[in-house]
């Protein structure tokens, strides 16, 4: 049976400007600020707007065609940030430039943003599972920044802290094209 | 390792520790903070930039200076040596056609950091780059004006700019870094490589602008400073020999006459290897084993003579 392909992205939005309407900004640590959650008012309808708007003003015309056949948002967690996106895999790349491109949520919630691409599969299971390590991985972050890590001991966390980052911590992921030799045959 | 090697240094703390916060949250590990000097060069060259900075940075971030310079006159650059002992990168950005090349030929710079945004008169000449890059100057695509520029004509120059300077340099010695004006011009290393290959370099040259050519600019000027000619560097030249007591040093003075006969002995002397020859060092050469021979026997037989 002849499938049509896709691409899914894993997406995490990030808050480098301080937030105007806490109160309390001061004494958080910058690591909760930069991932602290999506207003609520963020939906599908809207985040799949704010893509095509991005993909229009950098594409134009030509990429909204060409993206909007495959274009579906598959999870949408606003309390952690994230956000898995399908789109058609021959022009991921037009919407992770589009998503790059973005600065600001569109006009209900208008707040500055930087989207970051943490992973790219063919699959969703693959996806699913880096949004788990991936949650796992910043509350442990989280509880070194804060201190309370007790689970190893007060040296297990320095050395944890300490630790350099790998080239393979900060790139992303993209999945190779397995199957890009048979496609002619479908 | 990820390099930015633009990021506006400012002296408002709180949002400058933002940034670099920021930074290390997208996976930067090098970050050069930018001090642009625009038009004449002032009396006092010394970089504003304090280091380290006043607030706490992330352990496992590393901060450099930066120096950028608008070039405007090709005849007012003589004082940029003096520049390169005070700022860990210098980077150069060229106004017109002629600075541009004066900066590709001779200048002795780090980086050519164009303004992507406005519009060149005239197309980028591979001679003109291909000269820098075989003298280690790399060029610079800063990619964030892109990103907050709000007028479209900012955007169109720079993407043309762009692809213009990676079909002219075929993707070499080029650096990708940011330039952000404030926080939310910066990027996460990967989304910068999808961008540039978007615009046409290749994810593996992509990467390279982040890792290996940004590397290659900060060792090189860090090697034209500290180094003889940008070619010898001494990294430890052990200690000296302490003056111990007056015994040992007779001893060392034995030690010494016993080494000087050995290397009296030794056919040739490593030293003369450099220097002058011996030819023409008027120093004696060791004799041969054979001359040695020879002489002994013609001593031999003159004794017997003067017996006879």
């Amino acid at each position: 049976m002849v499938r049509v392909k896709h691409r899914y992205l894993l997406l995490n939005f990030l808050y480098p400007t301080p937030d105007t309407t806490s109160t309390y900004k001061e004494t958080i640590p910058e690591l909760l600020q930069f991932n602290h959650p999506t207003s609520d008012q963020l939906n599908i309808g809207l985040l799949l707007k704010a893509i095509r708007g991005g993909v229009t003003e950098l594409f134009g015309d030509y990429g909204v065609g060409v993206v909007n056949q495959g274009l579906k948002v598959n999870y949408l967690s606003t309390a952690t940030s994230t956000a898995i996106i399908r789109c058609p895999r021959a022009h991921y790349q037009l919407v992770w430039a589009a998503l790059t491109f973005m600065t600001k949520w569109p006009r209900p919630i208008d707040q500055p943003v930087v989207v970051k691409i943490v992973r790219v599969s063919g699959t969703i299971i693959k996806v699913e599972e880096e949004v788990i390590r991936r949650a796992k991985k910043i509350i442990e972050r989280a509880k070194l920044a804060d201190g309370t890590a007790d689970a190893e001991g007060p040296v297990a966390n320095i050395v944890k802290a300490a630790r350099r980052r790998t080239e393979r911590d900060v790139l992303v992921e993209v999945d190779e094209d397995r199957d890009r030799d048979s496609e002619s045959d479908e | 390792m990820f390099y930015d090697l633009n990021v506006p240094w400012t002296d408002n703390n709180r949002e400058l520790q933002r940034t670099i916060a920021f930074l290390d949250e997208l996976g930067y590990d090098v970050v050069a903070l930018t001090h642009t000097i625009s038009g004449k060069l002032p009396a006092d060259l010394t970089s504003p930039v304090p280091l380290p900075l006043p607030f706490s940075t992330p352990s496992r971030l590393r901060l450099l200076r930066r120096c950028n310079i608008f070039l405007n006159d090709a005849a007012t650059n003589h004082r940029i040596p003096q520049l390169q002992q005070q700022y860990d990168i210098l980077a150069a950005r060229p106004t017109d056609e002629k600075t541009l090349r004066q900066a590709c030929d001779t200048l002795d710079i780090d980086l050519i950091s164009l303004d992507l945004t406005q519009r060149f008169q005239k197309h980028f000449k591979y001679k003109m780059f291909s000269t820098a890059l075989s003298r280690g100057v790399r060029i610079e695509i800063c990619y964030s004006q892109g990103i907050l520029a709000s007028d479209t004509t900012a955007k169109r120059n720079l993407i043309s700019n762009v692809v213009q300077l990676i079909r002219v340099t075929r993707g070499r010695g080029l650096v990708l870094s940011s330039e952000a004006k404030s926080v939310l011009g910066l990027r996460a290393p990967s989304d910068v490589i999808n961008l540039a290959s978007v615009w046409g370099l290749g994810q593996e040259r992509g990467k390279e602008g982040l890792t290996k050519e940004a590397r290659s600019v900060v060792e090189f000027s860090r090697l034209k400073r500290t180094s003889f000619k940008g070619v010898v560097d001494v990294i430890y030249g052990g200690e000296k020999p302490v003056d111990g007591s007056a015994g040992k040093n007779e001893n060392n003075k034995q030690n010494k006459v016993k080494r000087a006969n050995a290397e009296a002995q030794k056919k040739r002397k490593a030293d003369s290897m450099e220097g002058t020859p011996l030819s023409q060092s008027g120093e004696d050469k060791p004799l041969s084993k054979r001359e040695i021979k020879r002489k002994k026997q013609q001593a031999r037989l003159e004794g017997q003579q003067k017996g006879n």
